[in-house]
């Protein structure tokens, strides 16, 4: 199976390359791209060393990084997350019941959710859980969502990324390439794509902050900044970016984040997961 | 530049000849249209996704200001406002049909 | 309303005669001035909220500046025409589609007097 999706890549980046650039822009000929630009730009680092972000090409401030790793900030949350875990709602349920197959969930999400027709997250089915059960959802950006999030994802920890865009539904494209425009567009009064910031000029500095290649971008979330001082999730961090660039941030969970989401994940596939990550 | 000092000057003056420069009222009306413009500008770009982080901010303190009676400033922030809701209406559409930059492209290779 | 005419022009008119007066007083004119002054132009350039080249670009009296852009000196001799210059901070995309660099005039960014002063700083390194 992945030998033919390798070799279909191949022969739709020939195509590409023969008909001088002319879109022919498959999900797979993006991702082949996409992997391939990282590999090339930074020959030393091995290709699953850029879940480690930054830190895979700054030696510097890898070593202090990896001395971070060895008592983890996000410990804590992940043992929140447990108990969260094995608490029963008020209605006697557990979240095990919304997931039977927990808690090493992580590897399938997001998905395209054919029937309701949009991206599903981690975070919008754990919401959907507790709602489905009288439970308020949770905020989206930080807090309880994030010790959940940690211990599910900890849990993963191994799984690859494997985001599938079914074939069978032209949607589930759709929101691909909606989340593709998304990250190549320049939004914001500064006028940044986040292309400009992660594709074009990773390992550059921007002023003292050294920019992360995109590619490993999804793998290690929630994820504890020091600048933080606490756990944030995807959604949040895409917030930020957005904000910084002077433009109006999206709402977290909403469709353009979800999009985004699955378009990024998708970029990662073959990468394992190694959430919840620290940074700085 | 210069005709900015030019009508600044013209207003200095008529102000030191203690002339009538308009009522209150007339500058809350032109104020409200200022706004008015603002905000479909606002509207204009959010319904593309463009929507600047700071429209909202400069809004609220144009209306701080007209509160006050401060309408140069009222007006001056209504006005930056629609301005951003137009760059970013302009900015969106430039972008709908982006994809892979040619440099990613290129260096794939 | 044709009372209110004939006033509205009278004070029109001693306005534009108050306003010659003010426009001939010594002083005044400084500012009016068409080129930037590079003093403010420093501060502007280096300030986080407003230029921000630091971000990008080595410059004089910088700790830890970015590299995403190149040094920026001997700017005279990059750019004999000064015009260029202000181009490229005024826009960058025109010049490289891809450009990172954010559009400091079109975006209203910087206003037109602080590009000038920018322009002028930058113009002199
Ligand atoms: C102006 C530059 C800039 C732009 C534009 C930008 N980012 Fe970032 N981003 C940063 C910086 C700086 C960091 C923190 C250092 C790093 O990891 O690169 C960061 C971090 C991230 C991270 C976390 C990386 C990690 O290892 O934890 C993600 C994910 C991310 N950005 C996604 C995006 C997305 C998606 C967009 C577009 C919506 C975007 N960024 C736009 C500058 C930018
Ligand atoms: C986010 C990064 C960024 C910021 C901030 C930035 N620039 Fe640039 N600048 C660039 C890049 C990248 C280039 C290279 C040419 C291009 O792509 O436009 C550049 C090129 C230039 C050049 C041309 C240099 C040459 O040798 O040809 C000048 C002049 C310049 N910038 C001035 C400024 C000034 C002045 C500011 C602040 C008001 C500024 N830049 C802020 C990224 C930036």
């Amino acid at each position: 199976m992945n030998k033919i999706i390798m070799l279909t890549a191949a022969l739709v980046m020939v195509l590409g390359l023969t008909w001088g650039g002319v879109a022919l822009a498959t999900p797979q000929a993006d991702q082949a791209i996409w992997q391939s630009y990282y590999q090339k730009r930074f020959p030393n680092v091995p290709k699953e060393d850029f879940i480690n972000g930054v830190y895979a090409i700054d030696p510097v401030s890898r070593e202090s990084w990896e001395a971070i790793e060895e008592f983890p900030p996000y410990e804590m949350a992940i043992s929140q997350g447990e108990k969260m875990w094995n608490t029963p709602f008020a209605n006697g349920k557990t979240y095990r019941d919304c997931f039977p197959n927990g808690p090493a969930i992580a590897g399938k999400y997001p998905y395209w959710d054919k029937e309701r027709g949009m991206v599903v997250t981690l975070p919008l089915a754990i919401n959907e859980c507790r709602e489905a059960n009288g439970e308020g959802p949770l905020k989206y950006k930080k807090g309880p969502i994030a010790d959940i999030l940690s211990y599910l994802r900890y849990q993963s920890r191994g799984q690859l990324t494997k985001v599938e865009i079914p074939e069978d539904d032209p949607k589930a494209l759709e929101a691909y390439e909606k989340g593709k425009q998304f990250y190549f567009a320049r939004r914001g009064q500064l006028n940044f794509s986040c292309a400009n910031c992660h594709v074009q000029n990773p390992g550059n500095l921007l002023r003292s902050d050294i920019l992360s290649p995109a590619l490993g971008h999804t793998t290690h979330f929630p994820v504890y900044r020091s600048k933080w001082g606490e756990i944030g999730t995807l959604h949040r961090r895409f917030s930020g970016c957005n904000k910084q660039v002077r433009a109006k941030p999206f709402k977290v969970q909403g469709e353009e984040y979800r999009n985004l989401e699955y378009f990024l994940t998708y970029m990662q596939n073959g990468l394992p997961l190694n959430g919840p990550g620290a940074r700085k | 530049m210069r005709t900015h000092h030019f009508s600044a000057g013209i207003l200095v003056a008529a102000l030191a000849a203690g002339l009538p420069t308009g009522s209150w009222a007339d500058d809350q009306a032109d104020f409200e249209k200022a706004m008015t413009a603002a905000r479909e500008a606002r509207k204009k770009a959010a319904t593309v996704g463009g929507e600047w982080r700071d429209i909202g901010k400069f809004l609220k303190q144009a209306e701080q200001a007209a509160a006050k009676g401060d309408f140069a400033t009222a007006n001056q922030l209504a006005e930056k406002a629609r301005r951003q809701g137009e760059l970013g209406y302009e900015q969106a559409m430039s972008q709908k049909d982006v994809g892979l930059p040619a440099y990613m492209i290129a260096g794939s290779k | 309303m044709i009372a209110l005419k004939t006033t509205l022009a009278g004070a029109v008119g001693t306005a534009l005669i108050a306003a010659c007066v003010l426009a001939l007083a010594p002083g005044l004119n400084a500012a009016d001035a068409p080129t930037g002054n590079p003093e403010a132009g420093k501060e502007i350039a280096n300030d986080r909220k407003l230029g921000n080249c630091m971000a990008c670009h080595v410059m004089p009296d910088i700790e830890s500046p970015g590299n995403i852009g190149p040094p920026l000196i001997g700017m005279q001799a990059r750019y004999p025409d000064k015009e260029k210059l202000r181009a490229q901070i005024w826009d960058a995309t025109v010049a490289n589609p891809d450009s990172s660099m954010p559009p400091f005039g079109k975006h209203g960014i910087l206003t037109e007097q602080q590009l000038n002063d920018v322009l002028e700083y930058i113009w002199s390194l």
